[in-house]
């Protein structure tokens, strides 16, 4: 599952709740400075953990100082930025690079043109289906990318025409990916209560597909930003599949290049990484503006429809 | 007063069954309207489940028809039971150990990172900071993430150098980033945050009266937490458990980087397909997957009950 | 003798004076209920009474003995919270048992004692449901009997009925009087709603900013508000800026009204008169104005008038028969009488209207 992947969506959860709530605390004695002293301690080093790691990829990669000799008189020498761009001329970057961008984008086009119609028509029309689609949208967890990979192979005799091309892995991706993807446009729909916005839209003239583009679309940007940027980073950085299928996508070239250019290769998945994580912080900043200023419009909306049904005249 | 003077009237694009079923019930055509409603609105899903169906399922089954097969391609169960033998059998034991450990790992120091920054109230951003973190850190897994802890704990590694500096020769014994020590300590990389993402909802779940009711009858904060807090969260822990089990076990990318020995299931498996094997042998790579399956079902059917626990109980 | 006792109690919260050196003495098997608006310090109060906060100076005491610096746990308090304070995890009966538990009481005797404390809640047969079985009332019912199981020193209730329905409230609050008679418990109450206050307080401590406004009986309070918030926050009452035109007099647009509640104020000064609605009545020789809401409430009808001098909203309690004939638009008239009337005299630099007496 770390191959694509994990993302718990706690804010998209449902409804926007106070980001501002605080968990209980001890009582009954005066508060005293020791009593924050263990939870500090373990954030301080949890936070040490995290940070190790990717400081010496970091400098793994910028600094052409093997560990051997390093040491105080070294530790400051020979850092440069060539090792992150070398691989960006080495053969087969670009291709792999292209293929990966182009996976994406499939793979989000895909998505959101399978998901979002189904996610809208289970709100409207078939609530019923509620939990099974939610069961459905589970599954993938339960089949991990290698068996699912070990599936394909059963049948890659029979399919050979389609296994093929490089683009038989989106569907795959967004198999990958259904879990959260679903789950986002789910929760965007439910905190936007879609069907009031439907019927106070439908009741004031307009059809279907203008309800679709001028109503339901616009409110639910903060999910579809959210599924569509999650969904692109599982493909960016995406191996099980790619790798056992022999498709040379950014990812395996990052494992390959590795051996041919070691430094350079270490470079390159800092950036992988680093493109990760911009990816998420990119959504996180998105997803924060809009979520108030969607969320909020919806609300008013429902409570000056609901307060207008209440007051006495 | 909003909607009262406005007449509801079908809009001239779509007559008929649409219109009943968005009017709300009320108005029958023929035939009962639950019978037709729920007809017609079911065809809406048919491209979902076809797709579901062909890139999920059919995979997922052929799976299983491919290992329910022995080298003549008749059905038998040898191939399931030829996972369970040898090397097979301690891939198996390797993966379940260190999933274990990874999982245990995650959930005890999770949960703690958890509950720390869900107290912080200095600084204020403590919490936020936390989150968004693990938010980030639960999907690094994965490329990057093992090539980062070789330049760190690797032979090579930077740390791994200021140890043997200071006496603690890390390689001197059977440590290995690929081995069961070293690959617990790689994956909780993810772990953790991803049991701090779970368990920050169920830890704001406990509610601060609980804590001040407690006190007041006359219990302590152990009083609190054996008979209150740590129940209230038990359903929580076991499904967070039980997730990162089944995250550890399946994960495949980042021991890939690791090791070169195919010691763990998904590693096996990738052997079995690569091709290298002999004839009619394939099927036991075919077993091993669909073992794989049968387990994370177990695992996931057993966090999706203790988390509609845990959900009733904060309610 | 299980009295309480606050002695100066100061609290402060970062800059925010939460209270300002309170002392009240809750007698035995007393029900006092902290009225005031949200920040007045009632909460904080009882929360310094519970140990959950410590007093910055000042002193608590109970029975006589200083429990300031004692911790919560040790203090035998019994406390019913505002909502949803049962431990999930465990059924009506055991959420009951729990401080019996707590104090190593034998089980045969913690069993009784749960039957009992169910029984006098009238919950006996909701003893094996969770929480999440049960209604928000019933949940503070057991949240009750809880408190009461171990036999506590004081009981404290922090704003126990506001989260549940209007019907329930009146209900369960009547209910928690019963109890609390029928046990003899010394109890301190935290409501913001005056209304509950008012029906079940042997004696009511309205707060405001975190000092005490008025200390006394419900009818004290309401007959005889002692400052303007406490006139304005219990009850309701109509406003009228007047000016003093004798050593109990005042007048009100060009009206003379006696009104003893002024005899400290000098002549000729401006002040604000509050009446309550059923002081006002419907003459014939008062303010005269249109109707603008009639609405019935059973025994009385209110009636809201704009008086045209003032061009000013007033509320007339009036008894059968006097709004009868009444609809919106009709002129009245509105007569004042001023003997409960509150007087509170204009801050330099408020607007008044100062009238002429007509001639």
């Amino acid at each position: 599952m770390t191959d694509h992947i994990v993302h718990v969506l706690p804010e998209l959860e449902g409804p926007p709740t106070a980001p501002t709530v605080t968990s209980p605390r001890p009582v009954g004695k005066p508060r005293t400075r020791f009593a924050r002293l263990v939870p500090n301690t373990v954030i301080i080093v949890c936070g040490l953990f995290f940070m190790l790691p990717l400081l010496t990829l970091a400098r793994f990669s910028l600094q052409n100082v093997p560990t051997i000799l390093l040491g105080s008189s070294t530790l400051f020498k020979k850092w440069s930025l060539s090792g992150l761009t070398k691989a960006f001329s080495a053969p087969g970057f670009g291709e792999a690079l292209t293929l990966s961008l182009q996976l994406a984008a499939g793979t989000v086009v895909l998505t959101l043109g399978l998901l979002l119609p189904t996610a809208i028509w289970v709100h409207m029309r078939l609530p019923r289906a509620r939990s099974l689609i939610e069961f459905l949208t589970v599954l993938p967890y339960m089949i991990p990318a290698i068996a699912l990979v070990a599936g394909i192979f059963v049948i890659k005799p029979h399919a050979r025409w389609f296994l093929n091309s490089d683009f038989s892995l989106v569907p795959f991706y967004v198999v990958l990916a259904l879990p959260f993807t679903y789950r986002s446009l789910d929760a965007g729909l439910r905190a936007i209560d879609l069907r009031t916005l439907v019927d106070a839209s439908r009741s004031l003239g307009a059809g279907w597909l203008t309800t679709l583009r001028t109503v339901i679309v616009p409110n639910l940007r903060t999910s579809i930003i959210s599924a569509s940027f999650l969904t692109a980073a599982v493909v960016i950085g995406e191996f099980t599949i790619a790798d056992t299928l022999l498709k040379e996508t950014l990812p395996r070239f990052q494992a390959t290049y590795v051996g041919r250019e070691p430094q350079a290769g270490y470079g390159l998945n800092l950036l992988a990484l680093l493109l990760t994580v911009g990816l998420f912080v990119a959504l996180s900043v998105l997803t924060k503006k809009r979520d108030r200023k969607g969320a909020s419009f919806a609300l008013r909306m429902k409570k000056s429809m609901k307060s207008g049904l209440e007051t006495t005249p | 007063m909003p909607l009262s003077g406005a007449q509801w009237s079908p809009t001239p694009d779509r007559v008929g069954v649409t219109d009943i079923i968005t009017a709300g019930g009320g108005r029958t055509v023929g035939a009962p309207p639950s019978v037709r409603r729920l007809n017609w609105a079911w065809l809406g899903l048919v491209p979902f489940f076809a797709f579901l169906s062909l890139f999920l399922v059919v995979p997922a089954v052929s799976v299983f028809s491919g290992a329910l097969k022995d080298n003549d391609g008749q059905f038998s169960f040898d191939s399931m039971r030829a996972a369970f033998t040898g090397q097979n059998l301690d891939a198996f034991w390797f993966s379940v150990r260190f999933s274990a450990g990874s999982a245990l790992v995650g959930v005890v120091i999770g949960t703690l990172l958890a509950y720390a920054a869900a107290t912080a109230t200095r600084p204020r951003w403590l919490r936020n900071l936390v989150t968004s973190f693990s938010g980030v850190a639960a999907n690094m897994g994965g490329l990057p993430l093992a090539f980062a802890f070789l330049t760190l704990l690797g032979k090579q590694g930077v740390l791994t150098k200021v140890l043997k500096e200071a006496g603690w020769d890390l390689y001197g014994g059977t440590f290995g980033l690929g081995e069961v020590p070293g690959l617990i300590v790689v994956y909780s990389y993810f772990q953790i945050p991803l049991m701090v993402l779970i368990t920050l909802p169920a830890i704001d779940g406990l509610k601060q009266s609980w804590r001040e009711a407690c006190a007041n009858l006359g219990g302590t904060t152990w009083t609190y937490w054996r008979r209150v807090g740590l129940p209230v969260l038990a359903p929580s822990l076991l499904g967070g458990f039980l997730l990162l089990f089944a995250n550890s076990f399946s994960a495949y990318a980042t021991a890939r980087i690791l090791t070169q020995k195919s010691s763990i299931v998904p590693l096996r498996i990738a052997f079995y397909l690569g091709g290298d094997v002999n004839a009619g042998e394939d099927a036991v790579g075919f077993a091993l997957a669909a073992w794989m399956i049968i387990i994370m079902v177990v695992c996931m059917s057993i966090y999706w009950v203790a988390r509609r626990r845990a959900e009733r109980w904060r309610s | 003798m299980t009295t309480l006792d606050f002695i100066s109690v100061r609290k402060t919260f970062g800059s925010n004076v939460a209270l300002e050196g309170l002392d009240l003495d809750v007698r035995e098997g007393e029900l006092i209920t902290l009225l005031g608006p949200s920040g007045c310090g009632k909460t904080t109060a009882l929360r310094i009474a519970a140990g959950f906060e410590f007093a910055d100076s000042g002193a608590v005491l109970v029975a006589g003995g200083d429990i300031t610096r004692t911790p919560a746990h040790k203090r035998n308090m019994g406390m019913v919270f505002q909502s949803y304070s049962l431990f999930p995890n465990l059924t009506v009966a055991k959420n009951v048992e729990f401080g019996l538990r707590t104090r190593g009481v034998p089980s045969n005797q913690r069993l009784h004692r749960v039957a009992e404390m169910l029984d006098l809640v009238q919950l006996t047969s909701f003893a094996d449901r969770y929480p999440h079985q049960i209604s928000g009332g019933q949940a503070q019912r057991v949240a009750l009997a809880r408190a009461l199981a171990v036999q506590p020193r004081v009981l404290l209730l922090d704003e126990p009925l506001s989260a549940l329905d209007a019907k329930v409230r009146t209900t369960l609050r009547d209910e928690i009087r019963r109890i609390q008679t029928e046990v003899g418990i010394t109890t301190l109450f935290v409501t913001h709603d005056q209304e509950e206050a008012l029906a079940i307080s042997d004696r009511i401590c309205v707060m405001s900013q975190g000092r005490v406004e008025q200390l006394g009986s419900p009818t004290e309070v309401y007959r005889n508000p002692s400052t303007a918030f406490v006139a304005r926050f219990v009850g309701s009452m109509n406003e009228f800026d007047a000016q003093v035109t004798g050593p109990s007099e005042v007048t009100v647009a060009g009206q003379r009204i006696g009104a003893p509640g002024v005899a400290s104020a000098p002549v000729g000064s401006p002040v604000t008169i509050l009446v309550r609605p059923e002081d006002l009545s419907l003459t014939n020789d008062g303010l005269p104005g249109t109707v603008t809401s009639v609405t019935f409430q059973g025994a009385t009808t209110l009636v809201g008038v704009r008086l045209d001098v003032l061009d000013h909203l007033v509320s007339a309690d009036v008894g059968k028969g006097a709004a009868d004939h009444l609809e919106l638009g009709s002129r009245v008239a509105v007569g004042i009488n001023g003997s409960n009337a509150v007087c509170e005299p204009v801050t330099v630099g408020g607007p008044i209207a100062v009238d002429e007496p007509v001639a």
